[in-house]
């Protein structure tokens, strides 16, 4: 590669290259190289990295074409910078950059899962990379996802980017770590590979080993970190050489690994043998649930010993040593701190705190400082994904039945209680039936057909008393029985008069005047609104076929208007001709509605101005009015025309 | 510890469980018991009963026994379930010693809660021609201005009340269908969600215009029930028809809600943030589960998983946590109330 100048001076400039070539001649996802940190000997952090992963919005500024070189560079730059700038918490990341600048939302999970990674500091000894650097033997973790947090302290990130195989190994110093989406086995040949074909080039900064003291800036550390062992690479490639040493250094190591229930936190210090006797660890887990068996090659403290090997294998400045005995003596502070956090809560709480710190969130998670840890007192327990074991399933129930009938069905109620205006009527039930539908309760549609009958009768009622002065159901049935008894009142006084028997029709026919005078449009607009239809297609003979067993035909006005009442017990089939004029059948359709008689089926046909309709129909209720009485009402109709 | 194998008993011991002889909606913490020092916290619960003949209970809580009674004579009818209760969010600025309990139903009532009585005090109809006032689905007490009360209503208004004077300070049609939740956010912003699958946001000094800062992805998806953090003013919490989502919005962001809570297995039936943390949310559902959630900064790119869970023998129908003790949620499922210790 042109690019590859050995005798640059920007060694991570130089260094990235090499990751980029590495990680996209296997195809992985990204390529991470921690180094210690200037600021903190002991600590490894983020060195230089390489994103090679999957990438959701790409912003670029430039006409040009970039290859693919260029823009997997230029896309690992960005993130860099994107982190830069969450970091120093710049309130609007967008504001005070260039355009093509990310921001959170442009990232992929794996790009956010490398962006975050840039947080993330390790103690030598702690942690994945921490680990492959106290131990100098890579470490191969496979299912890095489900992995324990104490053995990859970034596994919830992991399974958020889906990250599942983590390869850590020592290089120049620090440690380069691979990671891919996909299950990768143990594969000690392709650390190799990448390391010879790669990485593993003589670079001109042999003079300055010499000095291990670091720079103030970061390349300066990067180059130190280069020299702190650079030439010890190979010597790791051999098997742990420091293994008496360690026996040496831990009387009390049993050699029988980790008891299963023993806290990792006792191990730091005492065990660690077993890891060195194999050249690179690897761990599968079979599911989080297992998270808390420590396997018995999983020895964290072998970091530590290692760590004190070191000193013995390489002459080392007097800062490296400080630097492992810093280290030493932070874990054992952890021991009794830090690390009892590292519970199911501790994960949750250090990627809480991660993104929080990253992203600077101004809000502090507070519920009382026992919110996180007083769980043995709480009714709550932690979240799993698999949730109870005895977790019922849903019933059959319909889905938020309570909250449901509370929202819909309980302001029925008091709507029933009043009676609504007639145009409110129609409305409301427009808006009501979709839902009812959706509900889906038998129980709730029949009532509620219970009270819309219920309602059109009060209409009903309300039609046929003159004197109505409220809406409301008392007001009705209150002047309905006023109403009633004037009429008994008046009835009584004629009787008395003892008239002839026609006064009988006289009166009839004050009460269908009355109903015609105080209808109002209530029942009208049932019909209007189209909820049943008007005209059905339905032949006359369907009719036809029915014998009425009393047929009750009264005809008067032969000429122009013919009116016809087939009465067949609460059947009744009217048959009507008459000059046609606008809102006719309307006007037909409220008489009979009016006249407590539900359309079935209506027929009409318009010829020369005269109109023929045929209506079939049947009485609602109990009450019956006479064939003689709907003629009259239609015949009222037929004569305005 | 919590992984032991009987999962079906943990933390059950600690609950506190009122049953009641009928279902249980509607339900309210009193909001402190440093005015009745002779008395511990109270609960009220309203039934659900499908008729007109309704009670509401006045139950007490003493966190310290863990136990909870009912008070026989502090027991009231109501015509037909209350929609809501809610105790006097700030009893100490009232000039009346004793606490003031609303519930919601054909009307918005209050009630004066004393020591072993309850006497209706008002009944709030708004309007002016009949008896008949459209049927209130929900209402939010205004704790800072607590004369305030918003109502919410299925002739598509909510109406604003002030009930020390007993009348409507305004009503607005808020939505183009019903309304079914209401909430405040300051002295003079409330927030309402709707049958029209929007959540509105409304000022009391501009009624000409409100901000729809929501609307369900399908449309006209109902938006049953909705929760303003009142710890932090940018967040609210909705809940949709047949959804086991709970949607959390950023009011800075409209349209675009900030986070999907999706772990639960059924539907969601209630949500209540807590009343002392800006970030923490607990939602409860069909899945019999209430589930505490701890809202990171930025959401991960897989969702978000609850912090602890809680399971109930039924369907939870109901959710509150309480103010005057933060530590304490209550939850009801079929004939019971239970009280749980969040921390």
């Amino acid at each position: 590669m042109a690019t590859r100048l050995q005798n640059q001076d920007r060694v991570p400039e130089n260094l990235r290259k090499q990751l980029a070539l590495a990680v996209r001649s296997i195809e992985w996802s990204y390529a991470i190289f921690w180094s210690i940190s200037a600021r903190q000997p002991g600590v490894l952090e983020w060195g230089d990295g390489y994103y090679n992963g999957d990438i959701k919005t790409r912003k670029t500024v430039q006409a040009i074409e970039l290859n693919a070189d260029q823009m997997g560079l230029q896309r690992s730059e960005q993130l860099r910078e994107l982190y830069e700038s969450l970091s120093a918490g710049e309130a609007s990341p967008q504001a005070r950059r260039p355009s093509a600048s990310l921001s959170p939302e442009d990232l992929a999970d794996t790009e956010w899962y490398y962006l975050v990674c840039m947080s993330f500091v390790f103690n030598v000894g702690q942690g994945l990379p921490g680990r492959t650097l106290a131990n100098g033997q890579p470490i191969w973790l496979c299912n890095a996802h489900y992995a324990d947090s104490k053995v990859f302290t970034r596994s919830l990130l992991a399974k958020s980017a889906s990250i599942q195989t983590v390869v850590c190994f020592p290089f120049l110093g620090g440690v380069i770590e691979l990671g891919v989406t996909e299950l990768v086995m143990e594969d000690p040949d392709l650390i190799q590979h990448v390391k010879t074909s790669f990485l593993e080039v003589p670079y001109p900064i042999a003079s300055k080993k010499t000095n291990p003291s670091v720079g103030s800036t970061r390349n300066d550390n990067d180059l130190a970190c280069t020299v702190l062992d650079h030439d010890v690479m190979d010597a790791k490639l051999i098997p742990v050489v420091g293994c008496e040493e360690m026996n040496a250094t831990s009387p009390n190591n049993s050699s029988n690994g980790l008891g299963l229930n023993q806290p990792a936190d006792d191990s730091f210090m005492v065990e660690g043998m077993n890891g060195g006797a194999s050249q690179v660890q690897s761990w599968q887990f079979m599911d989080d649930e297992f998270s808390n068996f420590v396997h018995h090659s999983m020895d964290s403290s072998d970091c530590i010993s290692q760590t004190l090997v070191y000193p013995e294998k390489v002459p080392l400045g007097p800062k490296a040593e400080k630097a492992s005995d810093h280290c030493l003596h932070d874990l054992k502070e952890r021991n009794s701190t830090k690390l009892t956090s590292l519970g199911p809560q501790g994960t949750d709480l250090q990627y809480q705190s991660v993104l929080s710190a990253l992203l600077k969130g101004s809000h502090q998670l507070i519920l009382g400082p026992n919110f996180q840890n007083c769980h043995q007192e709480s009714n709550f327990v932690s979240w799993k994904r698999g949730g109870f074991v005895k977790c019922r399933k849903q019933r059959g129930g319909s889905p938020q039945k309570l909250l449901k009938q509370i929202l819909f069905e309980v302001p029925r109620m008091h709507v029933d209680c009043v009676l609504e205006s007639p145009e409110d009527n129609s409305n409301r039930n427009g808006v009501w039936r979709p839902e009812a539908d959706e509900i889906g309760m038998n129980h709730a549609l029949s009532e509620r057909r219970r009270r819309e009958k219920l309602n059109e009768r009060f209409c009903v009622l309300k039609s046929m008393v003159p004197s109505i002065s409220k809406d409301d159901k008392v007001s009705i049935l209150d002047d309905a029985i006023e109403y009633l008894k004037d009429l008994e009142k008046r009835v009584e006084e004629l009787e008395s008069c003892r008239e002839p028997s026609d006064l009988e029709a006289k009166i009839k026919r004050k009460i269908q005047d009355t109903i015609e005078r105080t209808s109002d449009n209530c029942c009208n607009t049932k019909i209007s609104n189209g909820k049943k239809p008007l005209v059905y297609k339905r032949k006359a003979s369907d009719i036809d076929e029915t014998e009425p067993e009393i047929s009750y035909v009264v005809s008067k006005h032969g000429s122009s208007d013919n009116i016809t009442v087939n009465m067949n017990k609460k059947d009744v089939l009217i048959e009507m001709k008459f000059p046609w004029r606008e809102g006719v059948l309307l006007e037909i359709m409220d008489a009979t509605s009016r006249l407590q008689l539900d359309t079935h089926s209506v027929q009409s046909s318009t010829a020369d101005g005269i109109l023929s309709v045929t209506i079939k129909s049947r009485f609602k209720g109990s009450t019956v009015a006479s064939a003689g009485t709907i003629q009259q009402a239609l015949q009222r109709i037929a004569r305005s025309c | 510890m919590e992984n032991s194998a009987q999962e079906s008993h943990l933390g059950q011991e600690n609950s506190v469980t009122y049953e009641s002889p009928y279902p249980l909606y509607a339900m309210a913490f009193s909001p402190s018991q440093t005015r009745n020092r002779h008395q511990h916290h109270r609960i009220a619960v309203g039934s659900f009963i499908e008729e007109y003949s309704n009670r509401v209970d006045i139950l007490s809580f003493d966190p310290d026994t863990l136990s909870v009674k009912p008070n026989p004579t502090l027991s009231f009818d109501h015509p037909y379930p209350p929609t809501k209760l809610m105790f006097h969010p700030n009893p100490n600025s009232l000039h009346k010693s004793n606490d003031v309990l609303a519930s919601s139903g054909d009307y918005l009532r209050l009630w004066e809660v004393r020591d072993s009585s309850v006497e209706p005090i008002q009944v709030l109809n708004n309007s002016k021609t009949s008896e008949f006032c459209a049927p209130l689905t929900s209402f939010d007490w205004n704790d800072i201005e607590p004369r305030r009360i918003g109502t919410s209503s299925i002739d598509t208004t909510c109406t604003i009340w002030d009930i020390e004077k007993g009348v409507v300070e305004t009503q607005l049609i808020a939505h183009d269908k019903e309304v079914y939740d209401i909430a405040w956010g300051e002295a003079r912003v409330f927030a309402s969600v709707s049958a029209d699958g929007s959540v509105r946001i409304f000022d009391l000094r501009d009624k000409e215009h409100s901000t729809i800062i929501y609307e369900s992805p399908q449309p006209d998806t109902p938006l049953l029930r909705l929760a303003w953090n009142k710890q932090d003013l940018r967040y609210m919490a909705t809940i949709l028809m047949d959804s086991n989502k709970v949607v959390i919005l950023d009011i800075r962001s409209p349209t675009m809600p900030v986070a999907e809570l999706e772990r639960h297995r059924a539907s969601v039936n209630a949500i209540a943030w807590a009343p002392q943390s800006c970030r923490h949310i607990c939602s409860a559902g069909d899945d019999t589960q209430a589930l505490i959630w701890e809202l990171p900064t930025v959401a991960g790119p897989n969702g978000i998983d609850p912090m602890s869970m809680y399971s109930a023998g039924a369907e939870i129908n109901q959710l509150q946590w309480s103010a005057a003790q933060p530590d304490w949620i209550s939850i009801a499922f079929s004939n019971k109330m239970q009280l749980l210790k969040a921390s």
